[in-house]
């Protein structure tokens, strides 16, 4: 087995320049995988940053993978806007019921404060850690749930999906305050030396139109990118399902690399916005890291290099979105591993 | 069937593809007022429109919003055409207990499986998600339900299935119910190894499917 060269801060570094790297970066993109790293539950996350922040430089140390994400699950701005979240012993957690029952109360809402409301002050808190513990080597990321998704925790996402035809304005208002509350979140990730990594499950072409995903998720985005860069920070963006067409739309929003779903084709991608902009993806969360062997994982992940390592703004190796919890850790280095032997320049 | 019957019909069907509540409502009221026979029109009204909004579906022309507004046409309709059933034209309904496995909370296909299989002429009893298997069961036995559909997005939380499966053998009234499985993870071999009765991948197929598996117990009858 080769080993790794590089800090993941040096690599990346290289790979953006174009000069010579050791392999390619690798993510395979784990969240509550983390407490099993140090045997802790999901649910003892919940309010401690500092707990969140231990498991996940753990996970890092343990695989050598290229960001760390803090991340334990979509709904923390709208539990900071009031939506209710429900945390399971052991399981990640989910939204109980949205910020408001019923659209009376829609003058309730106001922009969450990351320093203050919900869970996000723990969050920040483990960004800090981790930065502190690797902060010099790898780049740590903190998780941003994009307006459209987070405005569909806010009101139910039937509700909001009605809201679209019958009253656009409101849903407008809507994702304007989750932009507030994502911008304010945004800023504090990046005072705590890190970077705002978005993700927007609900602007897929599994749940909406391209044309809706213009109208009503692409404005929101675009100016939360665009203060992003303001800060000098590059962004990542991932939309879970299937996305190829609104490629083109993310590209425009901003986005410097798109973080490709299983459910969405990575060679296509290439094809279509590999010039523009740097891609992720996108070997299959459950059915190859979760069910897979190590073996099916090293032949997934030869199928992603072949299919995009000549990505002209390049690419990362990654999982197509987050890992479920109970991924064998035997799979996580698998796909690492099958990364290291390919080398630089790619030999699959 | 009359030219008159054949217009209400086509009207009713479109109003539910037009996402149009209003000329849903105003059809329908049309249905009652010249004395059609409301069964029919919900059937080939109002049920046919919501299949069409289906096929749009997946073909990429309509999206979760525009079906959730079909919907909502539909059930407009329904609203003035169900007090002019004629309950000795219809047979007894065939009752379905539907919800999303424990630990998964995606609701919105298992939401467009409920509004089709209540289109189709089906009494449906929607737990909601985050459902344990054993309430299924319960419920399943309560209302004396044919079919109890099951649904999941999570590859996590499809053993919830089986265990659904498993607890109407163990107290031995599996035959009693057929089982029906559907949601992204799930395959028809999926369906097989829990020894559910059957699986859909899409509502329109999850409707056939739904009504296959009810048809034998009427021709017995
Ligand atoms: C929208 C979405 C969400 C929304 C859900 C909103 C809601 N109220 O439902 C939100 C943002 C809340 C969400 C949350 C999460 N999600 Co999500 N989500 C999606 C997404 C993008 C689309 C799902 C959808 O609604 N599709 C549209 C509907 C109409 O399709 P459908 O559900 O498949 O239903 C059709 C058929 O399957 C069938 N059918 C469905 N049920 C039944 C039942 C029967 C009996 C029959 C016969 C047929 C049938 O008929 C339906 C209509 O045609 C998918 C991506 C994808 N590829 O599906 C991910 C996806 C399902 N999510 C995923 C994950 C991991 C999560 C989270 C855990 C993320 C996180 N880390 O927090 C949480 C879940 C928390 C929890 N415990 O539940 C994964 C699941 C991975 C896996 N296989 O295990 C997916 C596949 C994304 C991915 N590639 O990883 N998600």
């Amino acid at each position: 087995m080769r080993r790794d060269q590089m800090t993941p801060l040096e690599r990346l570094a290289a790979y953006g320049a174009g000069a010579p790297i050791d392999r390619l970066p690798c993510v395979p993109i784990v969240g509550n995988t983390a407490a099993r790293v140090i045997g802790v539950k999901v649910g003892d996350f919940r309010g401690n940053g500092a707990l969140i922040a231990e498991a996940q430089v753990a996970a890092y140390r343990l695989f050598g993978y290229d960001i760390i994400r803090i991340f334990t699950d979509l709904y923390t701005h709208a539990e900071a806007m009031g939506a209710k979240v429900s945390y399971p012993e052991d399981e990640t957690a989910f939204l109980a019921a949205p910020a408001i029952a019923d659209l009376s109360q829609i003058d309730r809402l106001r922009p969450a404060d990351p320093y203050r409301d919900g869970n996000l002050p723990q969050h920040l808190e483990a960004m800090r850690r981790a930065v502190d513990q690797v902060g010099d080597e790898v780049a740590v990321t903190g998780a941003v749930t994009c307006p459209f998704t987070n405005a569909s925790f806010l009101v139910g996402a039937d509700k909001l999906a009605r809201l679209m035809m019958r009253s656009p304005e409101t849903v407008h208002h809507l994702c304007e305050i989750s932009l507030q509350t994502n911008i304010a979140y945004a800023g504090a990730i990046i005072d705590a030396g890190c970077t705002p990594s978005l993700t927007d499950a609900m602007s897929s072409m599994s749940v909406i139109s391209p044309r809706q995903f213009r109208e009503f998720s692409f404005p929101y985005l675009k100016r939360l990118i665009d203060y992003i860069h303001g800060r000098d920070r590059k962004v990542t963006l991932h939309i879970c399902g299937k996305t190829s067409g609104i490629w083109d739309a993310m590209v425009e929003a901003g986005a410097d690399c798109l973080s490709i779903d299983n459910d969405a084709d990575l060679g296509e991608a290439r094809e279509a916005v590999g010039d523009r902009v740097r891609l992720m993806g996108n070997v299959h969360p459950s059915e190859v890291m979760l069910q897979g062997t190590p073996e099916t994982v090293r032949r997934a992940t030869l199928a992603c290099l072949a299919q995009a390592k000549d990505t002209p703004r390049g690419f990362i190796v990654a999982s197509g979105c987050s890992l479920p919890t109970e991924t064998p850790f035997a799979n996580i280095h698998a796909m690492l591993d099958t990364v290291r032997d390919a080398g630089w320049p790619v030999r699959c | 069937m009359s030219q008159i019957e054949q217009e209400l019909f086509q009207r009713l069907s479109d109003a539910v593809v037009d996402m149009d509540e209003d000329e849903a409502v105003a059809a329908a009221n049309e249905v009652v007022e010249r004395g059609i026979d409301a069964y029919r029109a919900i059937e080939l009204g109002l049920s046919a429109g919501m299949e069409r909004a289906g096929q749009l579906f997946d073909e990429e022309e309509y999206f979760i919003p525009e079906l959730l507004m079909c919907s909502d046409a539909m059930y407009a309709g329904m609203d003035v055409l169900k007090p002019h059933l004629r309950s000795d034209g219809v047979s007894e309904k065939h009752k379905v207990v539907i919800g999303v496995v424990e630990g998964d909370t995606h609701d919105i296909g298992k939401n467009l499986v409920k509004i089709m299989l209540e289109t189709s002429g089906f009494d449906v009893t929607d737990l909601g998600r985050d459902i344990p298997p054993a309430r299924f069961v319960e419920t399943a036995k309560e209302i004396g339900a044919n079919i109890i559909a099951l649904s999941t997005l999570m590859t996590t939380t499809m053993e919830g299935m089986g265990a659904v499966v498993r607890q109407l053998s163990e107290e031995g009234i599996r035959d009693r119910f057929k089982v029906i499985v559907g949601g992204g993870p799930i395959s028809q071999g999926f369906a097989d190894r829990i020894g559910a009765d059957g699986y859909a991948v899409n509502a329109a197929d999850a409707i056939r499917l739904a009504r296959s598996l009810v048809a034998p117990a009427e021709a017995a009858a």
